[in-house]
């Protein structure tokens, strides 16, 4: 097949590819089918056995991953639920009671009816903290003015 | 075919297997953890990751979403030495991949087990009926407790919640028969204390009748000795009003009433029922000379003329002693 169509095969192979990209997003298909489409495109300018041709594709694609890391990556951020399943980073900014005391920067703090442990500097019972940053299930606070 | 084409080809799905094995999605609630060479090196998060092939690779994929863990029944000693059967359910969630992977072995075991024993240390300093009516209480002590002894596994339990305490059958049944006495009891005093205000108020309503009764009376006699009084001053007027009637007037007008009233009570005796007798006052004579008096007023009223007629009606009395006071015989008779 690939003799019979010679640099025509590759590029339809590369923009089936591409187009498979579409239906299954963030799976490097479209850096292989671009890969064979511009081996498709050698083919016609260098006459290439078809060995060499499978050779230069793998060494196109390989090529491809420095250039899809910086370009190609989709963003990771762009959610309308940054917060999914990070529930501690979400309470980050909030400010609370302290329900009992922090005692050698360990302390606990009641929030939504359940109970976090919180580090931070020493504070009484009653003073209202602030928390600064999520560490695994434990939060860091800092006393707020 | 050559060497070279089989090497052609199997360059070419070697490098697309790499790349392959290369991308790694990960799901939303879901952190992949990543070994190098058996190392843990990172966390990947859900997306799209990359790993280096032949080096890194998937070593755990821990499940970041809340999960209830059944606490299965287990008997519990209280510290009235009741054995009670209790289970219940813990929720979950993991904050740090890395330490639920590799800090503990059997991370839900450890969990279910750590409960228990808590669920045990907890009861057992407690009596039934605490253990009974104190669940918020209970599941606030385990969850600081189990909470806090989880930590290191990089986890957060959220909530621990008893589902069922079940004391043993005889107990329920103890238990039963202690709250419909409780209620037999409390029956019992309502309607004694029922009774007892019935008999206070028809006591009260008993009292209060006399007492209207008697002020009643009171009243009726302050009233008759009243009635008497005015009566009594009434006569007192009219016996004044008479004899100033009298002393101003005539006696003859006196007489007239006297003989009046005289000869119908005459009358009245002699109606009465019993027949046999006929009661005649001693001086009855004194009618007929009351008559007299009547006349006196007649002649002193009509003149002679009338006073002739009189005279000669007259002539067949006979006068008596003892008869009211007759007028006093004109001047010039006989």
């Amino acid at each position: 097949m690939l003799t019979a169509l010679g640099g025509w095969g590759w590029l339809i192979a590369g923009l089936v590819l591409m187009g498979l990209e579409m239906l299954a997003p963030g799976v490097f298909l479209f850096w292989l089918g671009l890969a064979s489409f511009l081996v498709g495109l050698l083919s016609f300018l260098v006459a290439w056995s078809w060995q060499w041709q499978l050779v230069g594709f793998a060494v196109f694609a390989l090529a491809a991953v420095p250039l899809w890391r910086r370009l190609g990556r989709p963003r990771q951020d762009a959610t309308d639920q940054p917060y999914l399943n990070r529930r501690a980073d979400a309470l980050v900014g909030r400010v609370f009671t302290l329900e009992r005391p922090i005692i050698d920067g360990a302390g606990i703090v009641r929030i939504d009816d359940t109970v976090w442990r919180v580090s931070g500097p020493d504070a009484p019972a009653g003073s209202r903290v602030r928390i600064v940053a999520a560490d695994g299930a434990s939060l860091k606070v800092e006393a707020t003015a | 075919m050559s060497g070279f084409d089989i090497f052609a080809i199997a360059l070419a799905l070697v490098v697309i297997a790499t790349l392959f094995a290369g991308v790694k999605t990960v799901p939303q609630g879901f952190d992949w953890t990543i070994e190098r060479f058996g190392k843990y090196t990172r966390t990947l998060r859900p997306g799209l990751n990359f790993i280096i092939p032949y080096f890194d690779r998937v070593g755990r994929k821990i499940n970041m979403m809340e999960q209830v863990i059944d606490i299965p029944e287990q008997e519990v000693i209280t510290k009235d030495n009741a054995t009670v059967t209790v289970d219940g359910v813990a929720f979950f969630q993991v904050f740090d991949a890395a330490k639920a992977s590799y800090e503990v072995a059997n991370l839900n075991q450890a969990i279910v087990t750590l409960t228990m024993t808590n669920i045990r240390s907890v009861m057992g300093s407690m009596d039934l009926d605490q253990v009974l009516s104190h669940r918020d209480e209970i599941n606030e002590r385990l969850l600081r407790v189990v909470d806090a002894a989880v930590s290191p596994w990089g986890l957060k339990v959220n909530r621990i919640e008893i589902k069922d305490i079940v004391p043993p059958a005889d107990l329920v049944e103890a238990m039963g028969r202690q709250m419909k006495a409780e209620r037999v009891k409390r029956a019992d005093i309502l309607q004694a204390e029922g009774q007892r205000q019935s008999e206070i108020l028809r006591a009260e309503g008993a009292k209060q009748a006399q007492i209207l009764q008697a002020e009643g009376r009171r009243e009726a006699a302050f009233r008759d000795a009243e009635a008497r009084e005015r009566s009594a001053e009434a006569e007192a007027r009219a016996t004044q009003m008479v004899s100033s009637a009298i002393a101003s007037g005539d006696v003859a007008a006196l007489n007239y009433f006297i003989a009046d009233k005289y000869i119908r009570a005459f009358g009245e005796i002699a109606q009465s029922p019993n027949q046999k007798i006929v009661m005649l006052p001693i001086e009855a004579t004194g009618i007929l000379s009351s008559l007299a008096g009547i006349g006196e007023i007649a002649k002193a009223t009509f003149g002679e003329s009338a006073a002739s007629a009189a005279a000669a009606a007259r002539r067949g009395s006979v006068p008596a002693a003892g008869a009211p006071p007759a007028t006093p015989p004109p001047a010039g008779r006989g």
